[in-house]
């Protein structure tokens, strides 16, 4: 460790000192991240706008109104001070299961394709399971904080998983396995970020692998005493056959991977243009301002325009991971890569699906899917990661 | 593969750089600690509570308090590890999209085409069909067809509402619909020759009628019926099995149309016309979007046969009127015939009919099971079968003049051979009499004689002879020369299912009966009863007509139906060039002994020929009466004219005739007079449309009556 250097005169510091201690012209604003950011939700306006343009079924305004006030809550986060948020452990875990289980009330429960996962309150319509992401993030880091980097005890362990767990088993209920991925996801990165032993994540890995290996050989015996579908739906096991076999039921339950694939596959290097989404402005590609807008956006600016969509997220992260490799609290550096590992397992996912990589599950792509609940959640998030670097001064 | 290893390079690459960056700024870090917030309060505080002295004291931080700190220091590892995930997920991802957007983008891009554009085609119009002096006999119509989906059936409204406008009964309509005869998938047609007022009433009241569809078809019409049947052929609608085996060049398209028996089958690609196409831009619901290109459709090939349609119309005629004289097939003479009449001089088909008939138009726009079946039992006598072509039969005594021939040329006889007729003949033994068909004996005759008096003892002679020289002449010195005039192969006319016939040797009869070798011995019967055409012989009435030409001319031409071929414009394309099949090296006194003989088989059995010795043009001729086991005799006759110049051939046929004097003489004579006819103009122009002389009415109501007995 290199010897600081003495400070010979307090009226003429040292000019690194000086630069250290300079405070920050725009004290609450990042400024590369923030670039980034615009960069990234105009991006997204312009390919959302391309392809609801032809669809009366999503109003662009919503989504518009979605960044406005996402922007508005985000700079307001900027000025508040994360820090006290560490001992409300308790609250965030009662917050999770009240949100993630509301759309099971009576009124202002909704339910659509089969899973509960809406609310609607008066003319207000919103996935709690979105808003319930950002306290997901908050409980894991409370959680994880509470051990200061050293989490050795196996009791203490043990208590940990069960409280990050309670989040995923109410998801469950709904049921919406995509959302219930990304918090497993967002447990995942705070366990190993927040300090858990070693010895102890590799046992849960492969716990999880066994858990994972069991339920598929338990799911066929358990359909057969049971008679109908107990563990893994049937859509599910399509899915998971499509996405091991690609050519699978090309009509059928493989129609929409290979419309998504031809439809990022025709569109080359340069793309078909603005506005020129065929695969999905002619019905060919279904939910295309949702789960598969990343086709839409590399069917119309090709593999330049998905590549700058790469580099666009690549940055983000890049800015991201900087603030936490940099905050000086386990807290603050625990939420901001929780944030970091939910928008990389969300891209992963998203854009694997689109070209075969991943199975098909219903999980947006940051930033740029239509969804005006998912937009606010994201701009939060980037609210807490501003919050953790205007509170962590150099 | 290549896309594998691009996407490993790729993600190996990420992690380098990721791998880089890290520790550039771990080590930067390690140098410029100095600046870190922890020292720097530390370093503040100092500075508050030491004022003014000497900063020999500068504490020092020590290094793990400040990795401990910092969980970004202290997790150092883990972050790294997300940092490398994080490079590995961007790596594949952009390795993924190069392989699928550059490296397979023709490929993607060819299946987005498909997707997008659709050709839809537009059926071309066949070709006509004319008979050789531009007589339209097969044309094209146009047809409005009312076209259901199989789910109407249940919906009781639309049904009832079809009913009522097209004046069919409720049930009928109900059952059209359920039809299944033209395939699960397609649209089941309810009612065709619709009205323009019932096509527009449809169309503009599209809503009441769910499901309900009018189509414009072009289908083929049949001015004169049955008449040409067998030549013409008839069309159906392309199979799936067609789809799937097309050959280079050809385009079929389902509900296309293509022709399944005679020379619509053996000219399709001819008559054929190509398709008009339209390519549109269409949605995922089929909805079209914009017309991206189209062109009209190209008729077919118009075909002009060899057929003369007023020679061909007695010859149909003459078959109708003796095989089904009330119009009802089976009540007159004989269970079925055919006849043929061709150019001697060309091998062109003048006139070819078959008996019982069909009428083409029963198959246009499918036919259905029950009518199928109908058509291909014993009781119907095979309307679809052909038996000019594919037919065989005993060749019986029109075969004498072959063997006269064989025998002329082999030696076995001359022309001044004689032989004694006493009715009955001993030549294999007392245990073998052979009987001739007059009988108290024709007395002494000679070869000419034998012929035209068509006495069987003086070729059971000529059978002997050949036995007995058989080791210096040869086993098959008979056969080897019939074969000469082409029997035992098949003519090569262009019609498909053409028989070969049989010309039995020792070889084939060993094989025959090689599971019961003592059948299989070649004896002297074989060769006596080959030699008046019995026994193991078997012809088509094409071989014998051609067989005739080649002794009335010495040339045997390749029989066929195709004159020109006219495109669509009117101009000419293709012209058929005569091809010569056979020709029989023969010395021409034998040909003239034999010629003759023909001829006074006209004079001396005057009782039988009718008016035939009475013509402005001689007639030669044979006739002929075939044994057939379990059925009455089968009658032959077959002539050409003019004999010192033959220009026509006739050979005709029927099955249990019994007399030809009374069957088959009569009609080839009534063909072979019209044929002589149209080449002076004097033939009877008035064609009227033959119908089938088989109906499927008649079938299905004495099938009924069996069935309530």
């Amino acid at each position: 460790m290199p010897q600081i250097r003495q400070i010979s005169s307090l009226a003429t510091p040292n000019a690194q000192v000086a630069a250290a201690t300079k405070p920050r012209r725009f004290k609450y604003l990042n400024a590369p991240l923030m670039i980034i950011v615009a960069l990234l939700t105009i991006y997204g306006l312009v390919v959302v706008y391309s392809a609801v343009s032809t669809n009366s079924q999503y109003n662009f305004s919503r989504q518009l109104m979605g960044v406005a006030l996402g922007v508005v809550l985000m700079v307001l986060l900027f000025r508040y001070d994360y820090h006290q948020l560490s001992h409300y452990m308790t609250f965030f875990l009662i917050l999770n299961v009240v949100l993630i289980l509301m759309p099971h009330l009576p009124l202002i429960g909704m339910s659509a394709n089969g899973a509960t996962s809406w609310v609607r309150i008066g003319p207000l319509s919103f996935q709690p399971g979105e808003f319930a992401k950002i306290s997901v993030i908050l409980l894991a880091a409370s959680v994880m904080q509470r051990y200061g980097g050293h989490l050795d005890d196996p009791r203490e362990y043990l208590k940990t998983l069960v409280i990050m767990l309670i989040p995923f088993l109410c998801i469950m209920t709904q049921p919406d396995l995509g959302t219930g991925l990304v918090y497993l996801f967002i447990d995942a990165v705070a366990l190993i970020t927040g300090g858990a032993n070693k010895k102890f994540l590799w046992i849960t890995l492969a716990v999880f692998v066994g858990g994972v290996v069991a339920l598929f050989t338990l799911d066929p015996i358990l359909d057969q005493i049971a008679g109908h579908d107990v563990l893994i739906k049937d859509y599910q096991k399509a899915r998971l056959l499509v996405f091991l076999d690609n050519s699978y039921d090309p009509t059928g339950d493989g129609y929409n991977l290979q419309q998504a694939k031809i439809a990022i596959g025709s569109g080359g290097l340069f793309g078909k243009g603005l506005m020129n989404a065929q695969q999905s402005t002619l019905g060919y590609l279904p939910e295309s301002a949702t789960d598969f807008i990343f086709c839409v956006l590399a069917e119309e600016f090709g593999f330049f325009g998905a590549l700058a969509l790469l580099v666009l997220y690549a940055l983000l992260i890049w800015q991201c991971y900087r603030v936490a490799y940099n905050a000086n609290d386990l807290f603050g550096a625990v939420i901001v890569m929780c944030v970091c590992g939910m928008w990389l397992f969300q891209i992963l996912e998203n854009i694997g699906m689109d070209i075969g990589l991943m199975p098909i599950t219903g999980i947006p792509l940051p930033f740029v899917s239509f969804g005006s609940s998912f937009m606010i959640v994201n701009f939060i998030m980037l609210g807490f990661i501003g919050s953790v670097w205007a509170h962590n001064r150099r | 593969m290549l896309q594998a290893i691009l996407a490993a390079l790729a993600t190996v690459a990420a992690i380098i750089v990721v791998v880089a960056i890290v520790v550039h700024r771990r080590h930067r870090n390690d140098n410029e600690m100095h600046v870190h917030p922890q020292n720097m309060n530390s370093i503040k505080t100092f500075g508050v509570s030491a004022q003014g002295k000497p900063a020999s004291t500068t504490p020092r931080v020590k290094p793990d308090q400040v990795s401990g700190s910092v969980p970004g220091e202290s997790m150092h590892g883990r972050f790294l590890a997300f940092g490398v995930f994080a490079a590995a997920v961007f790596g594949t991802l952009g390795a993924r999209l190069w392989s699928m957007q550059v490296l397979q983008y023709d490929d993607y891009r060819q299946r987005s085409n498909e997707n997008l554009y659709t050709t839809i085609y537009t059926p071309a119009p066949r070709g006509i069909i004319y008979d050789a002096d531009g007589r339209a006999l097969v044309q094209n119509r146009t047809n409005y067809v009312a076209l259901a989906s199989s789910d109407v059936a249940n919906n009781h409204d639309v049904v009832l509402r079809l009913s009522g406008l097209l004046g069919i009964p409720y049930e009928v309509v109900r059952q059209r619909i359920l039809d299944t005869t033209t395939g699960t998938q397609s649209n089941r047609v309810v009612a065709d020759n619709l009205s323009m007022r019932n096509v527009s009433y449809l169309v503009e009241h599209a809503d009441a009628f769910p499901g309900v569809t009018t189509q414009l078809r072009t289908e083929r019409s049949y001015p004169y019926d049955a008449l040409a049947a067998h030549v013409l052929g008839y069309t159906g609608t392309v199979s799936d099995d067609d789809l799937q085996n097309q050959s280079e060049g050809q385009n079929y398209q389902s509900g296309d149309v293509v022709g399944r028996s005679g020379v619509e089958a053996t000219y399709e690609d001819v008559l054929a016309g190509d398709h008009g196409t339209r390519v549109v831009l269409a949605d995922a619901n089929g909805d079209v979007q914009q017309v991206i290109s189209e062109t009209d459709p190209t008729r077919g090939n118009d075909l002009y046969l060899t057929i003369k349609a007023p020679v061909q119309y007695a010859a149909d005629r003459a078959l109708a009127d003796l095989l089904a004289p009330d119009g009802r097939f089976g009540a007159g003479d004989g269970t079925g015939g055919c006849v043929v009449c061709l150019d001697a001089r060309d091998g062109g088909v003048v006139a070819l009919s078959s008996c019982p008939t069909f009428s083409p138009s029963t198959f246009t726009g499918g036919v259905s099971q029950d009518v199928w079946d109908a058509f291909n039992t014993d009781e119907s006598q095979y309307p679809l079968m052909d038996r000019v072509v594919s037919g065989t039969y005993p060749a019986a005594s029109t075969f004498k003049a072959f063997s006269a021939l064989a025998a002329l040329t082999d030696g076995v006889a001359t022309a001044q051979s004689t032989y004694n007729c006493t009715g009955v003949w001993y030549g294999f033994g007392e245990d073998y009499p052979h009987r001739c068909l007059r009988e108290g004996g024709h007395g002494t005759l000679n070869l000419q004689q034998g012929i035209a008096n068509s006495c069987d003892i003086v070729f059971y002679n000529i059978a002997k002879s050949f036995w007995d020289q058989r080791d210096t002449l040869g086993q098959d010195a008979l056969q080897d020369f019939i074969e000469k005039y082409g029997f035992g192969q098949q003519e090569g006319i262009d019609l498909s299912g053409e028989a070969a016939g049989r010309v039995p040797t020792p070889e084939w009869k060993a094989n025959y009966f090689r599971d019961e070798p003592e059948e299989g011995q070649w004896v002297g019967g074989d060769m006596s009863n080959m030699i008046i055409g019995q026994g193991y012989t078997l012809v088509t009435p094409l071989q014998i007509a051609c067989g005739y030409a080649g002794i009335a001319t010495g040339t045997i031409y390749r029989p066929h139906l195709m004159k020109e071929v006219h495109n669509s414009l009117g101009q000419t394309v293709l012209s058929y060039n005569a091809q010569v099949n056979y020709e029989p090296d023969v010395e021409q006194q034998y040909l003239d002994l034999v010629r003759n003989g023909l001829r006074d088989v006209i004079t001396v059995n005057t009782a039988e020929m009718g008016d035939l010795g009475q013509q402005s043009f001689t007639v030669a001729g044979k006739t002929g009466t075939a044994e057939v086991a379990n059925k009455d005799d089968y009658a032959w006759f077959v002539c050409y004219a003019p004999a010192d110049n033959p220009r026509y051939v006739v050979a005709c046929l029927i099955e249990q005739g019994v007399y030809p004097g009374t069957s088959a003489i009569p009609v080839a004579g009534t063909v072979l007079k019209a044929a002589m006819a149209s080449d002076d103009g004097t033939v009877d122009q008035n064609i009227q449309p033959i119908t089938s002389s088989y109906t499927y009415v008649t079938y299905t109501s004495s099938s009924s009556n069996s069935r309530s007995d």
